[in-house]
């Protein structure tokens, strides 16, 4: 312990005073009574004519000693030293990737910060930055605790990856020559390497806190040759027990369904489940009753689709009921130039295989299929149960007047008339292609209730995967924007917050947060355009929760000379002499080691 | 008011009585030391020429044949001097206070037997005479003057009570109310001892009886100023106890001794019947 004021020690000479004191006679109390004749008579001497008498240690006067010293070492005011992070002028790098979500990782690194700058004074300067995939200074050389509190307070885990190395750019970036500038980076580490270890000016408090976490690591589109959507979802355990999980879709926030998953430790589960969802719509998948120590990961978004239209050509005799059907298939035209993605030959000769085809009673049969007569007035007996294709297609009043008796032992027949098969599935070349081996005019097939479910199925099934991610990316990937120009940019963001950019905005880049990005554009008349729809999920190695050290070199730096501050102990030690006052006080006054005294008077 | 109506009942029913023949200048109703014409018999006495021969007694001329004159006790008022002790120790606990309903007692009880009452009040060396009076209708003034009188002063008792005893020719009865409280108490209560004799009344506080003084004091004397340090420990209070009850001895042994009755009174609401009591134990009332 050192002192600021040693000479204050001086007073201590007052205990001389006080012991003196103590030593000299006390003077009694004079009660007037009315003679002192008999008292004369009753005295017993019990002092010497000196004013001194032999002192006494009464626990009033050690009382008084203490108070006294403690007022003593108050005015000489002890002080330690102590090295504070804080610095002349010190960046607070908060790392607020995803993983710093994971058990209170950030609320912890904020609660330390806050009590960092809580005795913030002229002599220190904070800024504070968000390492987040776009790292961005949220305070610069605040000197106000208020408003550093604020910008501490304001910080959020996302769900992208800590660009942590942007971040010591950009705290580096506010140093200035005449103020030594510490970085003091709040992270766990993340998992991206820094490109130049050490970072030297910093220091690193690290937060490794972890717990049990199922997060939702893939929630995407699966591939479906079926033409219906598809749904894939793949969840990790990194907890260390088995854990069993119900997983809720939603389209458009409508309940679509769940799904029973049972995820093994440090282990994954997957399912692809099929999902009545088209191109636009949102599907959302959210584990339930997971309470896990990363929340943000424990549900996902995606948006779906469209591919691009794909131009259909009618080759052969064609009839109207095929030209409204694939006008009516959305993703799918017959308009236009180009080459054609599906081919649907309607009679005629068989035309070369080299795309997807529609084969509608051709002349000629395909390779692996032989046809050796015609059949007539065939009605349907069989239709394949479970396929996609046929999935709510009732063909049972399908009457058909001819087709042909084909053969085709590695076609897969979807219905058939007896031994007649109707409509056949295959592929030839490597092209997939639908067989109907009846001419449709010739049958009720076009007034059939399934007839345009049946054909955009066929359609679906014959172009392949019809739908796609619409614009899905890891959290943090900036948003491209196509402003109009006099237009303003309007982004609803996943909480429902709403950001009104500035004119002439060609990206939004605040997309930490893990969800659904909408943007609109409005122009000067204030009508409202939409405009992209962007979906930014939890970057999955995040949801780990990977935790390392950081390589620092800040006990070296420039600032470290002005991070050492001296703290008083001046609080305590008056506490401590009050409190002895206090205690002085009562025992002087309530004398609980002497006798009561009485006094009476007339 | 001093005394209240019933307590005055009472005193009217009361007699004093002296030990001594008084001499006085009016016939009342207490024994004089001349001889009277009583039907009480005093003495006999050789006859002289001029002597009432209805006084001369036959029977022991017949028998003795000496001629011897009877002689009858003479009855004259009983010349009361009421004494009252103002000085400043008297204004503690109630002293003052009670003081004055017990020299009021006195001087009713004289006025309703009809003997002359003379009122004085001292203050240490001050003397006050007050009115006197040989009838109750007097009664209203002396009540009046003592119920007027302040406590202050203090000093030596003894020579304010000397000049008060020899003032005057007629010698009668002294009541003096007092705490006492002076050095020279013997002496005083010593020079009281002529006349027709008296009382003392010597009132003390209960304060002064049972001491509720705790700790280390420096005390101070109310009259002189005088101050002494005492630490109030169990051997100081036995002391003072001691003292204490050496002081009442002494001064009941000087009261009996210049043929005065004494009576310790403690200054209660009690003390007027408690006085009574005593009084009437010692046959100084009947």
């Amino acid at each position: 312990m050192s002192f600021l004021i040693p000479a204050g020690f001086g007073l201590a000479a007052l205990a001389g005073p006080l012991i003196v004191l103590y030593m000299l006679r006390s003077r009694r109390p004079r009660v007037e009574v009315p003679s002192i004749m008999l008292w004369e008579k009753a005295e017993i001497p019990v002092s010497s004519a000196v004013p001194w008498q032999k002192l006494r240690w009464t626990p009033l006067l050690l009382l008084q000693l203490a108070v006294l010293a403690a007022f003593v070492l108050t005015l000489a005011r002890p002080f330690y030293r102590e090295r504070t992070l804080l610095g002349p002028h010190t960046a607070l790098v908060f790392d607020t990737s995803g993983s710093m979500g994971m058990a209170g990782r950030l609320e912890t690194a904020k609660t330390q910060a806050l009590s960092l700058v809580s005795d913030l004074s002229e002599a220190n300067q904070v800024s504070i930055i968000e390492a987040g995939p776009n790292p961005r200074v949220l305070l610069a050389f605040g000197r106000d605790p208020a408003l550093v509190t604020e910008a501490i307070n304001s910080l959020e885990a996302g769900g992208g990856v800590a660009d942590l190395s942007g971040a010591v750019r950009l705290a580096r970036g506010l140093a200035t020559p005449d103020r030594p500038t510490s970085v003091l980076l709040l992270t766990d580490g993340g998992s991206q390497p820094l490109p130049e270890e050490p970072v030297e000016g910093a220091e690193m408090l690290r937060y490794d806190d972890f717990g049990d976490n199922l997060a939702v690591a893939a929630w995407s589109l699966a591939p479906s040759t079926e033409g219906t959507t598809r749904a894939f979802l793949n969840l990790v355990n990194y907890g260390a027990e088995t854990r069993t999980v119900r997983a809720e879709m939603a389209v458009n926030d409508l309940p679509a369904g769940s799904i029973e998953l049972e995820v093994p430790a440090q282990g994954s589960a997957r399912e692809t489940t099929p999902i009545d969802a088209g191109p636009g719509d949102r599907l959302t998948v959210r584990l339930l009753d997971n309470a896990d120590s990363l929340p943000l990961d424990d549900s996902a978004t995606l948006i779906v689709g469209s591919a691009p239209e794909q131009l259909v050509s009618v080759l052969g005799e064609g009839s109207p009921f095929l030209e409204a059907l694939v006008d009516a298939v959305p993703g799918f035209t017959n308009q236009g130039e180009g080459t054609p993605a599906i081919v649907i030959s309607d009679g005629g000769p068989l035309p070369t295989i080299d795309r997807p085809t529609w084969l509608i009673a051709p002349e000629a049969t395909p390779e692996g299929v032989t046809a050796s007569q015609f059949a007539g007035n065939l009605a349907v007996t069989y239709q394949r149960p479970g396929e996609p294709i046929l999935d709510a297609v009732d063909l049972s009043g399908l009457v058909v007047g001819e087709a042909q008796v084909v053969v085709a032992p590695r076609w897969l027949t979807l219905v058939r008339a007896g031994d007649v098969p109707l409509i056949l599935l295959g592929e030839i070349n490597g092209q997939r292609v639908a067989y109907f081996t009846f001419d449709i005019t010739k049958s009720n097939l076009p007034v059939q209730v399934g007839f345009p479910i049946l054909g955009a199925r066929t359609l679906s099934w014959l172009a392949g995967a019809t739908s796609i991610n619409a614009s899905t990316d890891a959290a943090g990937t900036p948003i491209g924007l196509a402003t109009p120009a006099g237009s303003l940019a309007r982004v609803t963001m996943p909480g429902g917050e709403v950001r009104e950019l500035v004119e002439g905005s060609a990206q939004f880049a605040d997309t930490d947060q893990p969800g659904v990005y909408e943007v609109s554009y409005i122009d000067a008349e204030g009508a409202v355009t939409g405009g992209p729809v962007a979906v930014r999920t939890f970057v999955a190695d995040e949801s780990a929760g990977a935790s390392r050290d950081i390589a620092t070199t800040g006990a070296v730096t420039a600032a470290e000379e002005a991070s050492v501050r001296i703290r008083e102990w001046a609080p305590w030690v008056i506490a401590l002499a009050l409190a002895l006052m206090a205690i002085e006080w009562w025992v002087g006054h309530q004398r609980p080691f002497l006798p009561r005294r009485k006094v009476v008077t007339s | 008011m001093l005394l209240p109506a019933e307590l005055r009942g009472r005193l009217e029913r009361l007699s004093l009585v002296t030990r001594r023949r008084v001499i006085a200048q009016w016939a009342g109703r207490h024994r004089s030391r001349h001889k009277g014409e009583s039907l009480d018999f005093a003495d006999y006495r050789q006859y002289v020429p001029g002597d009432d021969f209805r006084r001369i007694d036959h029977n022991l001329w017949a028998r003795l044949g000496v001629l011897l004159v009877r002689q009858f006790e003479a009855e004259e008022e009983l010349p009361l001097r009421v004494v009252l002790d103002v000085s400043k120790s008297m204004g503690f606990y109630r002293k003052a206070e009670i003081g004055k309903v017990l020299a009021g007692m006195i001087v009713y009880l004289g006025l309703a037997g009809g003997d002359r009452v003379q009122v004085y009040a001292v203050g240490g060396t001050s003397l006050q005479v007050g009115p006197a009076g040989r009838h109750l209708s007097r009664w209203p003034q002396l009540e009046a003057w003592l119920e007027q009188l302040p406590t202050g002063g203090g000093g030596e008792l003894a020579p304010t009570l000397r000049k008060l005893v020899g003032e005057g020719t007629t010698r009668g009865a002294l009541i003096l109310v007092s705490d006492l409280l002076s050095p020279d108490f013997g002496s005083a209560l010593d020079g009281l001892g002529i006349g027709a004799g008296g009382i003392i009344l010597h009132v003390l506080g209960e304060e002064e009886l049972d001491p509720g003084l705790a700790g280390d004091l420096r005390l101070a004397d109310s009259e002189s100023g005088g101050e002494v340090e005492v630490s109030t420990s169990e051997e100081a209070m036995r002391r003072y106890r001691a003292a204490l009850e050496a002081f009442a001895t002494e001064a009941a042994a000087r009261a009996r001794r210049a043929g005065l009755d004494y009576v310790l009174v403690p200054a209660t609401d009690d003390a007027p019947m408690n006085v009574l009591s005593a009084l009437s134990r010692t046959e100084a009332l009947v």
